[in-house]
Order: structure tokens, then C-alpha cells, then sequence
């Protein structure tokens, strides 16, 4: 499937910066969606659209902030860069306790905010790729069977076949049958490599 | 150089395991900042390495509840510092102090893996707030 295209989706209730933005995201050849309040960009928002945010801190109606816990409570991966005309340290802190991907304060020069539009698609891209694969191994891992699944745990604790069996109760063959099975069924060269994969699907910390 | 200091307070959560109980203070902070962590209970321990880098090898120990890095030791590499001890410690809670209103120093601190950043002045209470919601 071909991924769709990169949007930097402004929302602020300024038209002024509206439009200087967009025109800014033109100028340097980056589409542009801009949005005048939190409320109209969630109605409109798709998560599946690749992209970055650049959004107000302080509008009428719902704010930055709260737009951006509305975003996390979706589930939402795509990079948020806040403007603010009235930052301070507590609200920064705030925001990127959250998870921005940037806070900046007005007035920028036009090259400062590319620059970080840049870096957030690149984030963006990388998110989504990352995405991806844990959701393919998560895939493969429901093809598994219980004994499968539990052989799997196991190897990937560093256990060698004869363990294995022996905390299974089974024979030292029947393990091999099952390893060779979760390899197959994970594409996994290698227990590395399986080890790679259940890490990169294992909550965080 | 480390100094330390001690109070006499118990360090065990509320299972009775022994839990963690020093402060890094890295940086020559004030006195006032030192007292503010002294008196959070459950705290035997603060000690205040003079640079980032004994801070560095200070937070190896297991004791080691959080990191506050003063405002003097900004003329250091701060971020690159964050980085480093991200990827050494990666749940180890760090705070660091800035003087108010550097908005994008705090944002550049918060993206290196600062858990959040104080200004003082003008709130001690923040400062204890946050130390204690995070590691107590």
C-alpha cells in the first residue's frame, strides 16, 4: 500500500498566522491544511493521515493543551508542535510531559518553524514505521498455538531446548518441533532476532 | 567533590521494602534548595556532586531516588548530559533548575529527557511537589 502524503495541519484562532502559514508551507513545498479552532481540526482529523501539528497553546473554546489530550486519548501518533505568543516553563514542561514534539515561542523566524516541521515529519515517518512492524508481529504472534506461544517465552528468557522441556514437562524433540514452528511462523532468521521482535512488542517501562 | 547530607527520616513504602533514598543534587545549588530536599520524608541522603560528570557516576547506585541539576551548571553541556544519562538510566527521574522564563532551554531539557524542569525563583513548593509526586 502506498503511504499517503505528509500534511502540516495548523490550527489557530489567529487568521493572521493562518495565513501566514500556510503561505510559509507553500513557499517551502510542504501542503498545508489550517484549522481555526481545536473542535474543527478533531472533526476533520484522520489518523491514518501522515503529517505533524502545528498548534496554538491558548484558543477559545477547547485550548492547545487540551486538544493535545484529546489527541492522546485517541491514540494519536502525529507530532504536535505548539506556538504560543505567552509561553512560560510550567506550560512548556506541561506540553512535552505529554508528549510534544516541540514548544515555541512567537515570534519565530520562518526558517526556525520548517526547520522543526522538518524534524516532527521525520519523527512522524518513523513513528509510523515503527508502527508497522510491532503490528506485524503482533500478527505473526496470534498465529501461534498456547504451546507455541509458550515454547516462545521461554527461548526468548535465554532457555536452552532441554529446559524448556523440562519446565513444560514434554520431550526435548517435541520443543525442537515447537521452535521450529514459532520460527517459521515469526520469520525469524535467528533468536536474535525473535528476541528483537518480542522486545519491540513488550510494554514499556 | 560530593558533600552530603543526612536526616533521619525511614525510606520503606507502604509494603515495608526498602526503597531508594538519595537526592543527587548536581551543581552548587542554594541552601534553600537543599533544605526543600532535605525535609521530604522518606529521604536519608542528599549529597551534591560539583559537576555533571560525578554526578554521572554517582547515579549508579541503586540508592539513588532522582537527579536535581542546578542552575549553576548550565555553562556544561546540559542536553548533551541529559542524553547520557538517558541512556544509562532511562527511569531515573531528572529535574533540572533554570532561571524563569528560559522557555526554550526548559523545551530543549524536557526533549534530552529531562522529567521536567523547575524555575526558581520563583516556587520551592513546585520543586518539592514535583520531587515528591515522582519519586515518593
Amino acid at each position: 500500500m502506498k503511504d499517503l502524503p505528509q500534511i502540516v495541519f495548523v490550527v489557530d484562532d489567529d487568521d493572521a498566522v493562518r495565513d501566514s502559514l500556510r503561505l510559509l508551507l507553500k513557499s517551502a513545498g510542504i501542503p498545508g491544511e489550517v484549522y481555526a479552532s481545536a473542535q474543527e481540526f478533531l472533526s476533520a482529523y484522520d489518523p491514518a493521515q501522515p503529517g505533524c501539528l502545528v498548534l496554538d497553546v491558548r484558543m477559545p473554546g477547547m485550548s492547545g493543551l487540551e486538544m493535545q489530550h484529546e489527541l492522546n486519548l485517541r491514540g494519536a501518533t502525529l507530532p504536535v508542535i505548539f506556538i504560543t505568543g505567552h509561553g512560560d516553563i510550567p506550560m512548556a514542561v506541561e506540553a512535552m510531559q505529554h508528549g510534544a514534539f516541540d514548544f515555541l515561542q512567537k515570534p519565530f523566524r520562518d526558517q526556525e518553524l520548517l526547520d522543526r516541521v522538518q524534524r516532527a515529519l521525520v519523527r512522524d515517518t518513523d513513528n509510523r514505521g515503527r508502527l508497522r512492524l510491532t503490528d506485524r508481529i503482533r500478527e505473526r504472534l496470534a498465529t501461534l498455538s498456547p504451546r507455541e506461544r509458550e515454547v516462545l517465552d521461554l527461548v526468548t528468557q535465554g532457555k536452552a531446548n532441554k529446559m524448556v522441556a523440562g519446565d513444560l514437562g514434554v520431550s526435548q524433540r517435541t520443543v525442537e518441533i515447537h521452535r521450529a514452528h514459532v520460527m517459521q511462523k515469526m520469520e525469524a532468521g535467528s533468536l536474535a532476532e525473535l528476541v528483537r521482535m518480542m522486545m519491540a512488542v513488550a510494554p514499556r517501562q | 567533590m560530593v558533600g552530603s547530607d543526612h536526616n533521619a527520616a525511614g525510606a520503606t513504602n507502604d509494603r515495608g521494602i526498602e526503597r531508594a533514598r538519595t537526592i543527587i543534587v548536581a551543581g552548587q545549588s542554594s541552601q534553600r534548595t537543599r533544605e526543600v530536599l532535605r525535609a521530604l520524608r522518606g529521604f536519608t541522603n542528599v549529597i551534591w556532586p560539583t559537576s555533571l560528570e560525578a554526578a554521572l557516576e554517582q547515579t549508579g547506585s541503586d540508592d539513588v531516588a532522582c537527579l536535581v541539576i542546578a542552575d549553576d551548571l548550565r555553562e556544561e553541556s546540559l542536553d548533551e548530559f541529559l542524553r547520557e544519562a538517558r541512556e544509562l538510566h532511562r527511569n531515573l527521574p531528572i529535574f533540572v533548575i533554570t532561571d524563569p522564563d528560559d522557555v526554550a532551554e526548559a523545551v530543549s531539557a524536557m526533549r534530552h529527557g529531562a522529567t521536567a524542569v523547575i524555575e526558581i525563583p520563583p516556587s520551592y513548593a513546585v520543586l518539592r511537589e514535583e520531587v515528591a509526586r515522582t519519586v515518593q
